[in-house]
């Protein structure tokens, strides 16, 4: 995984769009030009609550170009609904980019998983990819088709689209990880984001097809900068990515915790002992 | 120019703006987006005499106005810790408080001694009121002898300034408060996070690895100004205020309640400028009053206020 570079910083921007891609699916772009030439893909950044008395929300940043980065959410509380309501024009804090993304040199031929939410941290990771020549195949799963959002935004980055529903409204009825497990094209590296039980089901097949798979990994933060330990998975004690900190036993195991925020949020699927 | 600085025993800051312990890491993790230099101090994550992996996971659940935690003192140990850690805390440019939690009154004396002996640690404070190591750890924070027994140990394992962490989850915390006090304390940090629960209705089960946790946030403030003003009737040492401090007016709530200085924890998790604010807006604040120094705020509005070395009276 790549090493962090350079320091986050907290940012003051001002939203200059405001997307709804369906509903309670929000894209809001902002002007921040520093951040955008320090931003890793799979790097995500803490948005500062407007009306305070809750911890930031993280969010994988979903587009950076030029002076404009984005955040993609679906609203599912308090704070991203307070955030689903920000204006063209208003300010917003944001501290970032944060945490350590995904490892792309050297790959030729990435399968892409993402499930909900999770493609907003893929599209990164797909357009860096297919600027280096990378034959890029995203499988794209949700619970309907109104929720494939940005699909054939990705088809038009040059990414080959499969795609999955719960319903059955679109695609493959069923789950992601099923398209992934039946391909007859055995990727180089498969990198992933999405809610845990399909991470875990990523893993499984990644390990069945013996193809190294990255997973970003889903968690509540607080900080979100490496400061509380609220937001650990227990990884294998040889990993590079193992925190400075003695292993201890666990199940007879030699395990660490390291932080999804910090170390993370993208490991190893055969380092994880989740 | 407005006075901010505070004395904790022989610990003099600059700034009345602390950085709770186990939400600051040890201000590393936050230096590159906040001016350390304008933070009085940075307490940090407590450290036990053995190592601990800390509690199963999830660890964190988001509340109204707040969030529960339940981290369970993951730490290294003092022995790794001395040998890999304490010696980058020696560049940071704010006052480093070192924190100690155990399980025995020996552990903390142990721990204390070894901890305070380093020159990077400026004061010490004493952890016994964590809330998520089974019910051992909070155990000191309930019980009035327990906490005697367990201050004087520390006091007598070094001479540098002694702030202890109380509980809110108790019946008298006047009665802890003194018993700390008589024991040697120098200064009370009021109060801890409140014990807490959340239950998955989907699941059915418990949100925390946990089972319970700690609450924290401004959820907690009204308990805590609370706590400050009923220890500020008990004790004469000096009060670090904190529960949910995410402005100058709520900090200003601590100080009238008879903090001397405040402390912020879970703000840090909302917006990492809260301190740099604080300080800013706290002195503004002062100065519109003509008051020339923080500690005639100290205490303003706790009609039986005990400590008489910070009240001023109603000068300004």
């Amino acid at each position: 995984m790549p090493t962090i570079s350079s320091a986050p910083t907290v940012h003051t921007v001002r939203i200059t769009d405001r997307r709804e891609l369906a509903p309670g699916v929000v894209v809001l772009g902002f002007d921040a030009p520093e951040m955008v030439r320090v931003t890793r893909p799979g790097a995500f950044v803490m948005v500062i609550p407007p009306g305070g008395e809750s911890a930031a929300t993280a969010l994988g940043i979903y587009e950076a170009d030029g002076r404009r980065a984005s955040v993609l959410f679906f609203v599912v509380g308090k704070r991203t609904q307070e955030l689903a309501e920000m204006r063209v024009g208003d300010e917003l804090g944001v501290v970032g980019p944060l945490g350590n993304g995904f490892s792309l040199d050297g790959l030729s031929d990435v399968a892409i998983v993402a499930g909900g939410v999770g493609i907003a941290s893929v599209l990164l990771p797909a357009q860096a990819l297919v600027a280096s020549g990378a034959r890029v195949r995203l499988y794209y799963g949700a619970r309907s088709a109104e929720l494939l959002v940005d699909r054939e935004r990705f088809a038009r980055e040059g990414c080959e689209v499969l795609v999955s529903t719960d319903d059955g409204s679109m695609g493959h009825s069923g789950y992601i990880t099923d398209l992934l497990a039946q391909t007859d094209r055995r990727p180089d590296a498969i990198l992933a984001c999405g809610p845990t039980p399909m991470l875990r089901a990523v893993a499984r097949v990644a390990a069945e097809m013996n193809v190294p798979a990255q997973l970003s990994l889903e968690e509540t933060f607080a900080c979100g900068v490496g400061g509380c330990w609220g937001c650990v998975v227990p990884l294998v004690g040889n990993s590079a990515q193992a925190p400075s900190f003695p292993p201890a036993d666990r199940n007879g195991s030699d395990v660490v915790y390291a932080r999804v925020c910090k170390e993370g949020p993208v490991f190893w699927a055969h380092e994880l002992r989740w | 120019m407005v006075d901010l600085s505070v004395d904790l025993g022989n610990l003099h800051l600059q700034y009345p703006t602390l950085m709770g312990s186990g939400c600051y890491g040890s201000g590393e993790e936050f230096a590159p987006f906040v001016d350390l230099s304008r933070i009085g101090a940075v307490v940090l994550k407590s450290v036990t005499r053995q190592p601990r992996l800390g509690n199963p996971t999830p660890r964190l659940v988001h509340t109204p106005a707040g969030m529960l935690n339940a981290i369970g003192l993951q730490n290294p140990g003092i022995d790794w810790y001395l040998e890999h850690d304490v010696a980058k805390f020696a560049d940071r440019p704010c006052v480093v408080i070192g924190s100690v939690a155990g399980f025995s009154v020996d552990d903390y004396a142990y721990t204390v001694e070894k901890l305070a002996a380093r020159d990077e640690i400026k004061a010490i404070e004493l952890n016994i009121s964590c809330p998520n190591v089974a019910s051992e750890g909070e155990t000191f924070a309930c019980d009035p002898n327990l906490t005697g027994k367990v201050v004087r140990a520390a006091r007598a394992a070094t001479g540098k300034t002694l702030i202890v962490k109380l509980s809110p989850n108790v019946t008298d915390i006047g009665a802890i408060a003194r018993e700390a006090q008589a024991a040697g304390a120098d200064a009370l940090a009021v109060i801890n996070t409140v014990r807490g629960m959340s239950i998955d209705v989907d699941l059915m089960r418990p949100r925390l690895g946990n089972v319970t946790g700690g609450l924290s946030g401004p959820a907690i403030r009204p308990i805590a100004v609370l706590a400050v003003y009923e220890v500020a009737r008990a004790v004469t040492i000096p009060i670090v205020g904190q529960g949910g401090i995410e402005t100058t007016r709520d900090a200003i709530e601590f100080f009238l309640a008879g903090a001397s200085a405040v402390s912020i924890g879970t703000g840090n998790f909302t917006d990492p400028r809260i301190p740099m604010r604080i300080v800013d807006e706290l002195a503004e604040f002062l100065r519109r009053r003509n008051v020339r120094s923080l500690k005639q705020i100290v205490g303003k509005a706790n009609v039986g206020f005990a400590n008489p070395y910070q009240y001023e009276g109603d000068e300004g």
